[in-house]
């Protein structure tokens, strides 16, 4: 009945550190109330060609499967404030709002999100950082696990303030999960993360995609509190939603981001 | 100018005392009170006449009274809770010099049964104050038999456990860093060793602890909620004597003896735990190449000058090491000293003089890969104090004194390898230095009635070098200056009034009254609910306010059925002025703008402390129960609307017996229930990035499940001669094995990617633990 237990107490700072008691652990129901749906908008615009979509859901209870209900009609528009160029978005499937005439992002422009539903609006700005590029992808398969994380490979440039994303695609699907990086207490190292995956299930003759990306502030203190909360919620003393960069009273983001990309095998 | 000022203040304060009109031919008897068998020295033994019930004085914390009559026969009677009184005819015509040495009542069961042993009359204590000796605690189940004073404390009304496996202790309301504890006068920053599961204090060494709840007097000062002042013993100054324990996790050793006989001792108290030992036998490698562990050592050494000077050492050393395999660890001690000189003036003037070291650190060590980095931090005080006290006579008495203590913190320090992602990292080290007077008079007008007032003269002084910083509300910097080394930052000059009084009914009964204002300049930040040692403490400065709190406090006080019973009801109401919240995805740790992660506001807290104590018969124990209610209103939060604090328990409730079965064998048991702390869970789900992310729509608004848990314990002696004790001790903590909570989780279901779920782990159900303790 009893077993050992790993506790882990994860710190931003010192990474893991472990204590083994005896514990158990169970499954309950708390009850827990449902909030009145709340609005989600996220979307992207990057370096990379697009087009580029902004998704549009409502919020779900607790204990509701996790799949979000789309949120049609609303009026989505995506304006490049640096060359001026103003795409209006359409709606493809039910919340899904896909770019037209905006092809790729570039660096250093202002990008403003503009979203008209049911008569309120909610607006944001990002600007695209500097890219940094992904050095490489690699495995550590010394150990005698059979799981193994994927490691990012990068050169931080000095003297910049870089906020970082990554992401993975492990044998063609997208990994239901992302890790943030940012360079207050590295600027200027040469990094060398390890990717934590969503069912850490990478295996041999596994192929994955590791993404590098590059984010603004706003963009990366809504990723970080929302990975903290998803990963973290049992050692926060006071957890608290993400402070979403659109405004208008909505939750989600808007960036305008760089990506770089490698893929890799696991031999 | 400031100093000038209260030095003013201080002599208009004082200035009536001196215009006390003396009788003619008042003689005073002094001197101190022991243990006969080991030489301790009795603090709060009563003195009292029996011409005059009512009139009396109790000895101090070193053991030393002081009493001033008209010449005249007299039978003094000398107390002390657990000791046979003394009497003694005096024919006082001159000053005497009055040492006196007690025997422990004979504790043998049939004496225990029939005479209900003197209490140390709850009646006469200061309100808010308990006092706990090692022979309260010593058959009270423990976790792994480790009896633990600050555990047994947990037991009382008004105090409130963390919960399992986390460190800290709840007030009447106050946070967990909010508590004054004291070793030997000495600051201790963490007392927690293996992350709240014991506390640093090692009984073997410990004397008594004695815990104020509010009513302080004036000579305490620093933390807003509590103080928890712990004596060490001073070691048998009769002979040698060597005892210990050997327990499945743990052993302790505990060495004592003269230096010379009647005139100094020694006393050296180790202990260290062996909980790797069992993690070698884990199937997880992780596990298996861990190593988790504790020791921490006391030592103390008195010595006796003459009869007016007595000199003290004392000192603490402790650290936790947790390893696990591939270089990831950390390890955190405290260590303490104390040197103290006791003299005696006169008769009357009794002072001493003590300069303190303390210092708390951290160490931790990450390895990944090629990722290789150690962060260490660190709090140390330097600390000098002196205190006289003045004995005027039986209704008067006075205390002035003075406090110098100059922080040091280093917040945090990185040390990378080449190879890491991260840059070596030095926070700035933060300088203040908290000195205080204070002058307090205890004042018996009539044999019922007794004030004791006072007032403590805090100043806060932030010391550069430094570079300081104002921020605006986005905690962007606005401004930077640098101070160089010595300069004054900022000073804050708090004056702190402390009020109590207490009035006897009649020979049962009595009712006390208190007002107390304290202050708090060292603040702990630490946002994660896990107890990682890994804290930072930040010194006010010029954008932390010091923290102040006000305390009113009213209580009713009864003694019953010839003293057997004790009771005691409370009420209390306490405001805190410019608490410490923090902002969303607050960065605390190597942050240089730690600061600007703050959030401040303000604390209320009321309760209803409810106590009964059974103290003679083979059946002893304590029934304790608090109502009560703790909030918070911090400006960001929740709307600037009042919510409860995390440890907000509305209701707790204690039973502790003790059950003497016969001369070998004692049986006891503890039942702890609490309201489920106030807790943040979520009300939605969100989708970030596809991952399910949570919506919380206001902070504590839920309830963790009630806590409760039964301990069973039982002692058997099983020799018992002059030259030699043994004894087992055996006990199951939680021993019905109710599930409580350590930490709730909200995560995505790994067997089933489509929902999410909530996991409870739990740290203890059921278990045991034998020690085996021996003296001789």
């Amino acid at each position: 009945m009893k077993k050992i237990f790993f506790i882990l107490l994860s710190s931003a700072f010192f990474g893991i550190i472990a204590a083994s008691f005896f514990s158990c652990t169970k499954t309950i129901t708390p009850s827990l109330n449902t909030a009145s749906p709340q609005l989600i908008i996220q979307g992207v615009v990057s370096d990379t060609a697009g087009p580029y979509y902004v998704s549009i859901v409502n919020s779900v209870g607790f204990y509701a499967d996790n799949s979000y209900p789309g949120v049609s009609g609303a009026t989505v528009t995506i304006t490049d404030s640096t060359s001026g160029l103003r795409d209006v978005l359409t709606e493809t499937a039910t919340g899904l709002y896909v770019t037209h005439s905006l092809v790729q992002g570039i660096y250093a422009h202002t990008y403003l999100l503009n979203v008209s539903l049911n008569g309120k609006t909610y607006t944001a700005s990002s600007t695209m950082p500097q890219p940094v590029l992904l050095d490489s992808v690699s495995f550590d398969t010394t150990s005698d696990s059979k799981r193994f994380r994927a490691q990012a490979n990068y050169q931080d440039p000095k003297g910049v303030v870089n906020f970082y994303k990554y992401s993975l695609v492990i044998n063609g699907v997208a990994d239901a999960r992302f890790q943030t990086f940012e360079d207050r207490l590295s600027d200027g190292r040469y990094i060398q993360d390890k990717i934590d995956a969503d069912t850490s299930e990478i295996k041999r003759n596994d192929v994955v995609r590791l993404s590098l990306v590059g984010t603004d502030k706003k963009v990366y203190t809504y990723l970080s509190e929302a990975e903290n909360i998803a990963y973290n919620n049992s050692s926060l003393a006071a957890p608290a939603t993400p402070t979403s960069n659109i405004s208008g009273g909505c939750l989600g983001y808007f960036s305008a981001q760089t990506v770089s990309s490698k893929t890799g095998t696991v031999k | 100018m400031v100093q000038n000022k209260s030095l003013l203040f201080l002599l208009t304060f004082l200035l009536p005392l001196a215009l006390w009109a003396q009788p003619k031919h008042n003689f005073s008897v002094s001197g101190t009170v022991k243990d006969v068998k080991t030489g301790e020295t009795l603090s709060g033994a009563t003195i009292g006449f029996l011409e005059h019930p009512g009139l009396g004085v109790v000895t101090n914390s070193y053991g030393f009274y002081s009493i001033t009559i008209p010449e005249g026969t007299y039978s003094m009677v000398i107390s002390f809770s657990g000791y046979a009184a003394d009497t003694i005819v005096l024919d006082l015509k001159q000053n005497i010099v009055l040492n006196k040495s007690m025997s422990a009542s004979n504790s043998q069961l049939q004496e225990v049964v029939v005479t209900s042993r003197r209490s140390n009359n709850i009646l006469k204590t200061p309100p808010g104050l308990q006092r706990i000796t090692m022979e309260d605690i010593k058959n009270v189940p423990v976790l792994f038999g480790e009896k633990d004073v600050l555990k047994t404390m947990q037991l009382l009304p008004g105090i409130k456990s963390a919960g399992d496996g986390k460190a800290g202790f709840f007030v009447r309301g106050g946070g967990a860093d909010q508590n004054l504890i004291l070793l030997d006068e000495a600051t201790v920053y963490n007392a927690s060793h293996l992350l709240g599961f014991f506390s640093v204090f090692n009984s073997d060494a410990i004397k008594d602890i004695s815990i104020y709840k509010g009513g302080m007097p004036a000579n305490y000062g620093g933390r807003l909620a509590s103080v928890e002042d712990i004596k060490m013993k001073d070691g048998n100054d009769q002979k040698f004597q060597a005892s210990g324990g050997i327990g499945l996790i743990a052993s302790r050793l505990n060495l004592e003896g003269p230096i010379v006989k009647d005139k100094g001792s020694f006393i050296i108290s180790a202990r260290r735990t062996y909980v790797d030992a069992f993690t070698g036998l884990a199937s997880d490698t992780n596990i298996k190449h861990s190593t988790l562990y504790f020791y921490d050592i006391n030592l103390k050494a008195n010595y006796k000058l003459n009869e007016k000077n007595r000199v003290f050492l004392s000192g603490y050393f402790g650290k936790d090491v947790m390893n696990i395999q591939s270089g990831n660890g950390i390890d955190w001690g405290n260590s303490t000293a104390t040197l103290r000189w006791n003299h005696i003036f006169n008769d009357r003037l009794f002072s001493n003089t003590s300069l303190i070291y303390s210092n708390y650190n951290y160490n931790t060590q990450f390895t990944s890969n090629a990722n290789n980095i150690r962060v260490s931090s660190a709090i140390t005080d330097y600390h000098f104090k002196q205190d006289f006290s003045y004995y005027l006579n039986p209704r008067n008495k006075f205390d002035i004194g003075l406090d110098v203590n100059y922080h040091v913190t280093q917040p945090g320090q990185a040390v990378a390898s080449a190879t890491s992602k991260y840059n070596n990292v030095t926070l700035q080290k933060k300088y203040a230095l908290e000195s205080a007077i204070y002058a307090s008079h205890e004042w018996s007008p009539t044999t019922k009635l007794k004030f004791t007032y006072g007032l403590r003269l805090t100043a806060l002084t932030v010391l550069g070098p430094d570079s300081v910083y104002t921020y605006d509300n986005a905690a962007n910097i606005l401004s930077t200056t640098w101070y160089s080394g010595g300069k004054i930052i900022k000073t804050y000059l708090n004056p702190e009034p402390r009020f109590a009084a207490s009035y006897q009914l009649d020979g049962n009964t009595s009712i006390k009254l208190a007002y107390d204002r304290n202050v708090q300049n060292i603040h702990l930040l630490n946002n994660s609910t896990s107890t990682s040692p890994t804290n930072v403490y930040l010194p006010t400065s010029n954008i932390v306010q010091p923290e102040i709190a006000d305390q009113v406090s009213a209580g009713y006080y009864s003694n019953f059925h010839h003293r057997a019973y004790e009771f005691s009801s409370e009420i209390y109401y306490k405001t805190m002025q410019n608490q410490i919240d923090y902002k969303n995805g607050a960065e605390l740790i190597g942050n240089n703008n730690v600061e600007s992660q703050l959030l401040f506001g303000k604390g209320r807290g009321y309760g209803w402390e409810n106590y009964i104590k059974k103290k003679s018969g083979r059946l002893t124990g304590w029934v304790s129960y608090t109502l009560s209610k703790t909030e918070r209103q911090i400006v960001g939060i929740n709307n600037g609307s009042w919510y409860p604090a995390p440890q907000d328990q509305t209701h707790n409730f204690s039973i502790v017996g003790i059950y003497q079965y016969n001369k070998k064998w004692i049986f006891s048991a503890t039942w702890v229930y609490n309201t489920g702390n106030a807790t943040t869970w979520p009300s939605a789900k969100f989708p970030v990035d596809g991952v399910p992310v949570y919506y919380y729509s206001s902070r504590n608004a839920y309830r963790l499940p009630a806590y409760h848990r039964l301990d069973l314990g039982a002692t058997v002696i099983t020799k018992k001669t002059a030259k030699y004790e043994g004894s087992w001790t055996f006990s199951i903590y939680n021993a019905y094995g109710h599930d409580n909570p350590y930490t709730i989780t909200f995560q995505k279901d790994p067997n089933n990617p489509t929902k999410t779920q909530v996991q409870q782990t739990t740290l203890f159900k059921m278990v045991p633990s034998i020690t085996y303790n021996f003296k001789f």
